[in-house]
C-alpha cells in the first residue's frame, strides 16, 4: 500500500503544475456546438478566431474553450464542422464570453446525422495518432452480412484491425488479442460485444452516434485493457421535435423513437431490435407437429433495447441518463426435455456534465454493467445449471481544463467494483439425493487517476504527455502500476506532419476463450497472485500527408511488446473446475508492422478509404505449450488490404462497395494420426488426429468483394430509403476452417479408412438482402 | 465437461454446409512428422496380460488396406515385460483375439492379471532395431460397483423409457469415472461415452442416465471404469483431438500418453477396473 499512496501523491503535483501555466490578460470564449435539427452534440467541430489562428476542437460532450488576447477590436469566430453549414459570429474578446451555438446539416433535405470526429485537416494537426472513427451514417450506406448494418464490422475494414474470421464482429487489433479491447458504450463496459456466436455485435445502428477506436497513442483517461479503445457514443435524443425511424430486413427489425421531453431542455430516444427467425421455425415446428419423425428446430432469436433521456438542468449543468439491455436466447422444450441458453449484456449510465468556469469541464459519471450467460436443462427429475457472470460498478470523474491555447489538461480518476462468477455449475436430482456444484465467485477493485496535457509548444510542435497510475486489488493480491503515456506531432509544412507515440497499458481482467473466438461461454477471470495483470507497451511512429484540403495519406509503422499474457495449458478443464488457475499458463508475445497505411477521402461524390496493413504477431514463452517456442496466434495475417468506396450518383441514388484481402488466418491442423483399439464397449477411433506444434498452418488468402445500392425517396412526412446488400458478391468461397475426412470400408474391426483428405468449409457463398428504412 | 452447446451443433452445420455447396475437398501441406509407437495396454483383471504395439503416420499416408495392412501398421519383435508384485511377466509377440467385442492384440503373457487392488504394474518395451526403450507405469484401482439401474416410463408418453444408473463415490479420494452406454450389443457403437471426475460432486451419489428413447424390450449395457488421472487425461485429449478436428470452436489438444521414452511414444497403459450391468427394459 505505501508504494500505491507513492504513486498517487505524485499526479496532484503533476496537475499544479499544469494549472499554473495559466495565461494572464486574455478573454476566454467557451460554450457547446450542437446539431440545430436535433440538438446532439458536435464532437471534433471546429472553433477558429479568423486572423488569429487561435480556436479549439469540441471535446466528446461537444464543450470548447479557448483564449483570446483582450482588445477593442471585435473578432470574427468561424464554427464549422464537415457535412455542416459553417457559422461566423463576432465577438468582442472582453472577459468570459459564453457561447452555445448551434449547426445546420448542409443537406438539411436529407436530416441524417452526419458526425465526423474530425475533418482531414484536424486529424493531420492532432496529436492523436493510431485512431479511426466510424459514423452511423457510412456505416449504414455500407453493404453488410444479411442487411444488418454493423459498425463493428465496418470497424475491421481499418488498417491494423482484424476480424479474426469470416462474417464474425472479432476485433484483433494490432497484433492484440480479442480480449484486450475495451469496448464502452456511453462510457459502461461491455463485455461481450456480440450476438448469435459473433455473427452480430450489440450496438444497433440506429441508436449510435458514432464510433471512434484507438489502436494506440491511447489517451490517459482511458485504461485497463491492452490492445485498443473502441468508444461507441448513443445518440442523445431530438431535443427539438418527435421523431422516429426503423428498418424492416432479413433478420431483423429496428424501431427507435426520440423526441424532446421539454424543447432544448431535455429529449429522450428509445430503440429496439429484434430478430424473427423464430417466429418462422415455430411456425415450421407446429406445421409438422403431427409427424413423428419430425425433431423440431429450436428457437433463436437476439434483442436489445437502448435507451437515452438527457436534461438541461442550468446553463452550466447537464445530465444524462442511458442504459441497454440485450439478450440472445437459444431453447427448445418438449415434453420430457427444456433446454435454454442465454446470454447477454446490462449497461446503465449517469452522467453529469458541469462547467465550473470557462476553462474548466467536468464530466461525472456512474456506469453499471452485467455479462451473464446462463445454461439450463431441465430433465424430469435431473436439473443442470450452468451460468458465468461480471458485474462492475464504476465511478470515473473527469476534468477537462483550458488554462492557456498552448495547454489542454485533462486529469481525473476512477473506481470499479468487478464481481465475478466463474463457471458456476449446479446440477442433480430433484429429490437432492444427487448434488453435483462447482464455480468460483471473485471480486476485485480497480483504480485509475490519471492527467495529461496536450501542449502546443510553437506552431509547429504539439506534445501530449501524461501518466495514468492503474491499481487492482483482489485480496490478498495488490497491483499498482504506472503507466506512461507520451504523443508527438511536428508539422512539417501546412499539410505534413510527423507523428510518434508511446504507451504503457495494464490489463486486470482476462478473458479465458478456448477457442481463439469469442463465444458465449467465455469466461472473464481476475488477476489473482498468480496471474499477474497483462502488460503491453507500444511505439509508434507516422506520417500524415494531407494532398489538397480532402485527401489524407496516413503510414504508421509500430511495435507492441506483451507480458503475463494468459492461455490455457493443451486440453484445460474449464467447467466443472474449482481450481482454474490451474489450467492456465503465462507467456508473452509481440507483434509490429512496418506498414500500416490509410488513404482517406471524406468529402465529394466519392468517399471512403484504402488501409493496407503489413504485420506480425506471436505469442511464446508459455511453460507447457510448444515446448516455449513462439508460434502466431490465429488472428495473425501478414496482408490486409480494405478499399472502402461510398459514391453518391445523386440525392437518390447511392453506390456502395467494398474489398477486402487479408493473406489467410493461421490454424493448428493435426500432423499424424493413429488408431485407437478401445477398451471393450468402447469404439475403435480409426483416425485419431496427433497435434505437434500449434498453428502451423496457413489457410489460403481471403477474398470478398460486398456492393450496396441505396435508393432514397420523401414522403412528406417520412423519409425512405431502401438498401440492397450483396455480400460476397463474386460468390468467392472463402475458408472458414478446414477438417481432416476420410472414406473407409468396414471390417470386423471397426472402420478401415481407404482414403484421407482435406476438406475446406466456407461460410457464406453470395447472399443479397434488401432492407428498407424510414424515418419520420 | 468440456463441450458445449456449439459441440453439438457443429456435426449439423457440416452437413448444411455441405448441402449448400459451402464444402469441398483441397489439397493441403502438413508439416513433416515422424512416426512414434503407440502403445495400448489394458489391464484387465482375471484376463491375459495383453498389449497392442503399433506406430502412428503422417496424416495423409496412405492406409493401404490390403494385405500388408497389419505389417504395416503392427510395431513387431519388441521385448515386452510387465513387472509386479516383484515378479515380472514376458508378453510374448503373439496374435491374440478378444471375442465379442472383437479386439486384437500382438503381444500376450502367460500368467492373468491379478484382481487385488492396489498392486502397481511397470511396463517395459526394447523396441526392435535397437531403437530404445518405452515404459510406463500405473495402479488397479478398487471397483466402484453400480448401486442399482432403474427403469422408468415417461410419464407424457409410456411407450418410451429411461435408464437410471447409479454409483456411491468415496469422497475420501480423488476418482475420476469413463461411463459407456451401448444399446443392444457391446459391439455398437456406444450411445454415451464420457470421462467425470468427482470433484464437483457434492453428495456421494452419481447418476447416469438415458434419454426417453427406449422401448420396452430394448437391452441396455452400462458399463462404469474407476479410471486413474492419467487414463482421463488420456482419453478426454483423445476425445478433444477428435473433436478439435471436427469443430471450428473447439481447441484441439495434443495427446497426452502416460507411456514415455524413445520415440516420443503415444499411448496409454492402465488397469481397467469396471463394473457393468446388463438391463433388458420391462414394464
Amino acid at each position: 500500500m505505501l508504494r500505491m499512496k507513492q504513486y498517487f501523491t505524485l499526479l496532484p503535483f503533476l496537475l499544479f503544475g499544469l494549472a499554473a501555466l495559466q495565461a494572464q490578460n486574455t478573454a476566454t470564449v467557451n460554450g457547446t456546438l450542437r446539431d440545430a435539427q436535433n440538438g446532439e452534440t458536435l464532437i471534433g467541430a471546429t472553433v477558429e478566431a479568423l486572423g488569429l489562428r487561435q480556436g479549439n476542437v469540441s471535446n466528446e460532450y461537444g464543450f470548447f474553450s479557448f483564449t483570446l488576447p483582450e482588445g477593442t477590436d471585435s473578432v470574427t469566430l468561424r464554427f464549422s464542422y464537415i457535412g455542416y453549414q459553417t457559422q461566423f459570429r463576432k465577438v468582442k474578446p472582453v472577459g468570459i464570453i459564453k457561447l452555445n451555438v448551434s449547426l445546420r446539416p448542409e443537406d438539411a433535405v436529407i436530416e441524417e446525422v452526419v458526425i465526423k470526429a474530425n475533418a482531414l485537416e484536424e486529424k493531420m494537426k492532432s496529436t492523436e495518432m493510431s485512431v479511426s472513427t466510424i459514423s452511423t451514417r457510412e456505416a449504414k450506406l455500407l453493404p453488410a452480412l444479411f442487411g444488418e448494418v454493423d459498425v463493428i464490422k465496418i470497424l475491421q475494414l481499418k488498417p491494423g484491425i482484424t476480424a479474426g474470421s469470416e462474417g464474425t464482429t472479432g476485433i484483433f487489433v494490432r497484433g492484440g488479442s480479442g480480449d484486450q479491447n475495451l469496448i464502452v458504450l456511453d462510457e459502461a463496459i461491455v463485455y461481450n460485444a456480440n450476438h448469435l456466436f459473433g455473427f452480430f455485435s450489440t450496438f444497433n445502428s440506429d441508436a449510435v452516434k458514432d464510433l471512434k477506436v484507438y489502436k494506440g497513442g491511447f489517451p490517459a483517461q482511458y485504461g485497463g485493457r491492452l490492445s485498443s479503445v473502441i468508444d461507441v457514443r448513443m445518440k442523445e435524443g431530438n431535443n427539438q421535435k418527435f421523431s422516429g425511424a426503423g428498418g424492416l430486413g432479413l433478420i431483423s427489425s429496428r424501431l427507435t423513437l426520440e423526441g424532446p421531453i421539454q424543447k432544448d431542455k431535455s429529449s429522450f430516444i428509445v430503440s429496439g431490435r429484434r430478430t424473427y427467425a423464430d417466429l418462422i421455425t415455430r411456425a415450421i415446428n407446429k406445421a409438422n407437429a403431427d409427424d413423428p419423425e419430425y425433431d423440431p428446430i429450436p428457437d433463436y432469436y437476439f434483442y436489445d433495447l437502448n435507451t437515452k433521456v438527457n436534461f438541461t438542468l442550468s446553463e452550466k449543468d447537464r445530465l444524462y441518463l442511458s442504459g441497454y439491455f440485450g439478450r440472445d436466447v437459444f431453447k427448445f422444450k418438449d415434453a420430457s426435455f427444456d433446454f435454454l441458453f442465454d446470454w447477454g449484456n446490462t449497461t446503465g449510465t449517469v452522467r453529469w456534465n458541469h462547467v465550473y468556469g470557462p476553462k474548466l469541464f467536468s464530466n461525472a459519471t456512474f456506469t453499471f454493467s452485467d455479462y451473464r450467460y446462463r445454461i439450463r436443462n431441465l430433465l424430469q427429475g435431473f436439473s443442470f445449471r450452468l451460468g458465468s457472470n461480471v458485474k462492475d460498478a464504476n465511478t470515473k470523474l473527469d476534468f477537462y481544463y483550458q488554462p492557456s491555447n498552448d495547454h489542454t489538461v485533462r486529469f481525473g480518476l476512477n473506481v470499479t467494483y468487478h464481481d465475478f462468477i466463474v463457471a458456476r455449475l449446479k446440477a442433480g436430482s430433484d429429490d437432492g439425493q444427487v448434488k453435483f456444484e462447482s464455480g468460483q465467485n471473485f471480486d476485485g477493485i480497480e483504480y485509475g487517476l490519471y492527467a495529461n496535457d496536450e501542449w502546443a509548444v510553437n506552431d509547429r510542435l504539439k506534445l501530449s504527455y501524461g501518466v495514468r497510475l492503474s491499481a487492482w486489488q483482489n485480496n490478498p493480491a495488490f497491483y499498482a502500476r504506472l503507466e506512461p503515456r507520451a504523443a508527438a506531432n511536428f508539422a512539417v509544412s501546412k499539410n505534413w506532419s510527423l507523428k510518434a507515440s508511446y504507451t504503457r497499458m495494464n490489463q486486470y481482467v482476462h478473458l479465458l476463450a478456448s477457442s481463439g473466438l469469442s463465444l458465449p461461454t467465455d469466461v472473464w477471470y481476475p488477476s489473482t497472485e498468480n496471474v499477474k495483470p497483462e502488460v503491453s507497451d507500444q511505439v509508434a511512429i507516422g506520417t500524415s500527408y494531407l494532398i489538397g484540403d480532402n485527401l489524407l495519406v496516413t503510414w504508421e509503422g509500430w511495435y507492441k511488446w506483451l507480458r503475463n499474457q494468459v492461455d490455457f495449458i493443451d486440453g484445460a478443464e474449464l467447467f466443472g473446475n474449482d481450481e482454474l488457475e490451474g489450467e492456465l499458463t503465462i507467456g508473452k508475445g509481440y507483434a509490429f508492422s512496418p506498414l500500416e497505411l490509410e488513404i482517406e477521402k471524406k468529402e465529394g461524390k466519392l468517399t471512403g478509404w484504402i488501409g493496407y496493413t503489413l504485420a506480425w504477431a506471436r505469442r511464446g514463452d508459455f511453460p507447457v505449450i510448444n515446448d516455449g517456442e513462439y508460434f502466431p496466434p490465429r488472428f495473425d495475417t501478414r496482408h490486409n488490404l480494405s478499399i472502402v468506396a461510398l459514391w453518391e450518383l445523386s440525392k437518390r441514388w447511392q453506390i456502395t462497395a467494398t474489398w477486402v484481402y487479408t493473406s489467410g488466418y493461421v490454424t493448428w491442423l493435426p500432423s499424424g494420426r493413429y488408431t485407437l483399439q478401445d477398451v471393450p464397449g468402447g469404439q475403435t477411433q480409426p483416425l485419431v488426429p496427433v497435434y505437434g506444434d500449434r498453428n502451423t498452418y496457413r489457410y489460403p488468402p481471403y477474398m470478398r468483394a460486398d456492393l450496396g445500392i441505396v435508393w432514397k425517396w420523401w414522403g412528406k412526412h417520412t423519409q425512405n430509403d431502401l438498401t440492397l446488400s450483396v455480400y460476397n458478391v463474386t460468390d468467392r468461397r472463402n475458408p472458414y476452417f478446414i477438417y481432416i475426412d476420410y472414406d473407409s470400408i468396414v471390417t470386423p474391426v471397426g472402420d478401415a479408412p481407404t482414403r484421407i483428405f482435406a476438406k475446406q468449409v466456407s461460410l457464406f457463398p453470395i447472399l443479397p438482402s434488401l432492407t428498407w428504412n424510414f424515418k419520420f | 465437461m468440456k463441450t458445449n452447446i456449439l459441440t453439438h451443433i457443429s456435426p449439423f452445420a457440416i452437413l448444411v454446409f455441405v448441402a449448400c455447396n459451402l464444402s469441398r475437398e483441397v489439397d493441403i501441406d502438413l508439416p513433416e512428422y515422424d512416426s512414434q509407437p503407440v502403445v495400448e495396454c489394458y489391464l484387465e483383471p482375471g484376463k491375459p496380460f495383453r498389449l497392442l504395439l503399433t506406430r502412428s503416420f503422417g496424416f495423409f499416408d496412405p492406409f493401404g488396406v490390403d494385405s500388408n495392412f497389419f505389417q504395416n501398421v503392427l510395431l513387431q519383435d519388441a521385448v515386452v515385460t510387465i513387472s509386479y508384485n516383484g515378479q515380472t511377466d514376458t508378453l510374448y509377440n503373439t496374435f491374440s483375439f478378444a471375442p465379442s467385442p472383437l479386439k486384437v492384440y500382438n503381444y500376450t503373457g502367460l500368467n492373468l492379471v491379478p484382481a487385488t487392488p492396489g498392486i502397481n504394474y511397470n511396463l517395459h518395451i526394447e523396441l526392435p532395431g535397437n531403437a530404445g526403450v518405452i515404459e510406463g507405469q500405473t495402479v488397479m484401482l478398487p471397483l466402484v460397483p453400480i448401486d442399482s439401474t432403474v427403469v422408468q416410463f415417461s410419464p407424457d408418453a409410456d411407450t418410451v423409457a429411461r435408464v437410471l444408473t447409479y454409483v456411491t463415490d468415496d469422497p475420501n479420494t480423488e476418482n475420476y469415472y469413463r461411463r459407456l452406454l451401448n444399446y443392444y450389443s457391446l459391439d455398437s457403437v456406444p450411445e454415451q461415452d464420457f470421462l467425470t471426475p468427482d470433484r464437483f460432486l457434492s453428495t456421494p451419489l452419481l447418476a447416469f442416465g438415458t434419454g426417453y428413447e427406449l422401448g420396452e424390450g430394448d437391452t441396455v449395457y452400462n458399463t462404469i471404469f474407476h479410471i486413474t488421472k492419467d487414463y482421463y487425461d488420456y482419453y478426454e485429449s483423445v476425445q478433444l483431438a477428435i473433436i478439435g478436428n471436427i469443430n471450428p470452436f473447439a481447441q484441439p489438444s495434443p495427446i497426452k500418453s502416460n507411456v514415455s521414452g524413445s520415440g516420443n511414444p503415444l499411448g496409454v497403459f492402465t488397469c481397467l477396473v469396471y463394473d457393468r450391468d446388463t438391463t433388458v427394459v420391462m414394464r
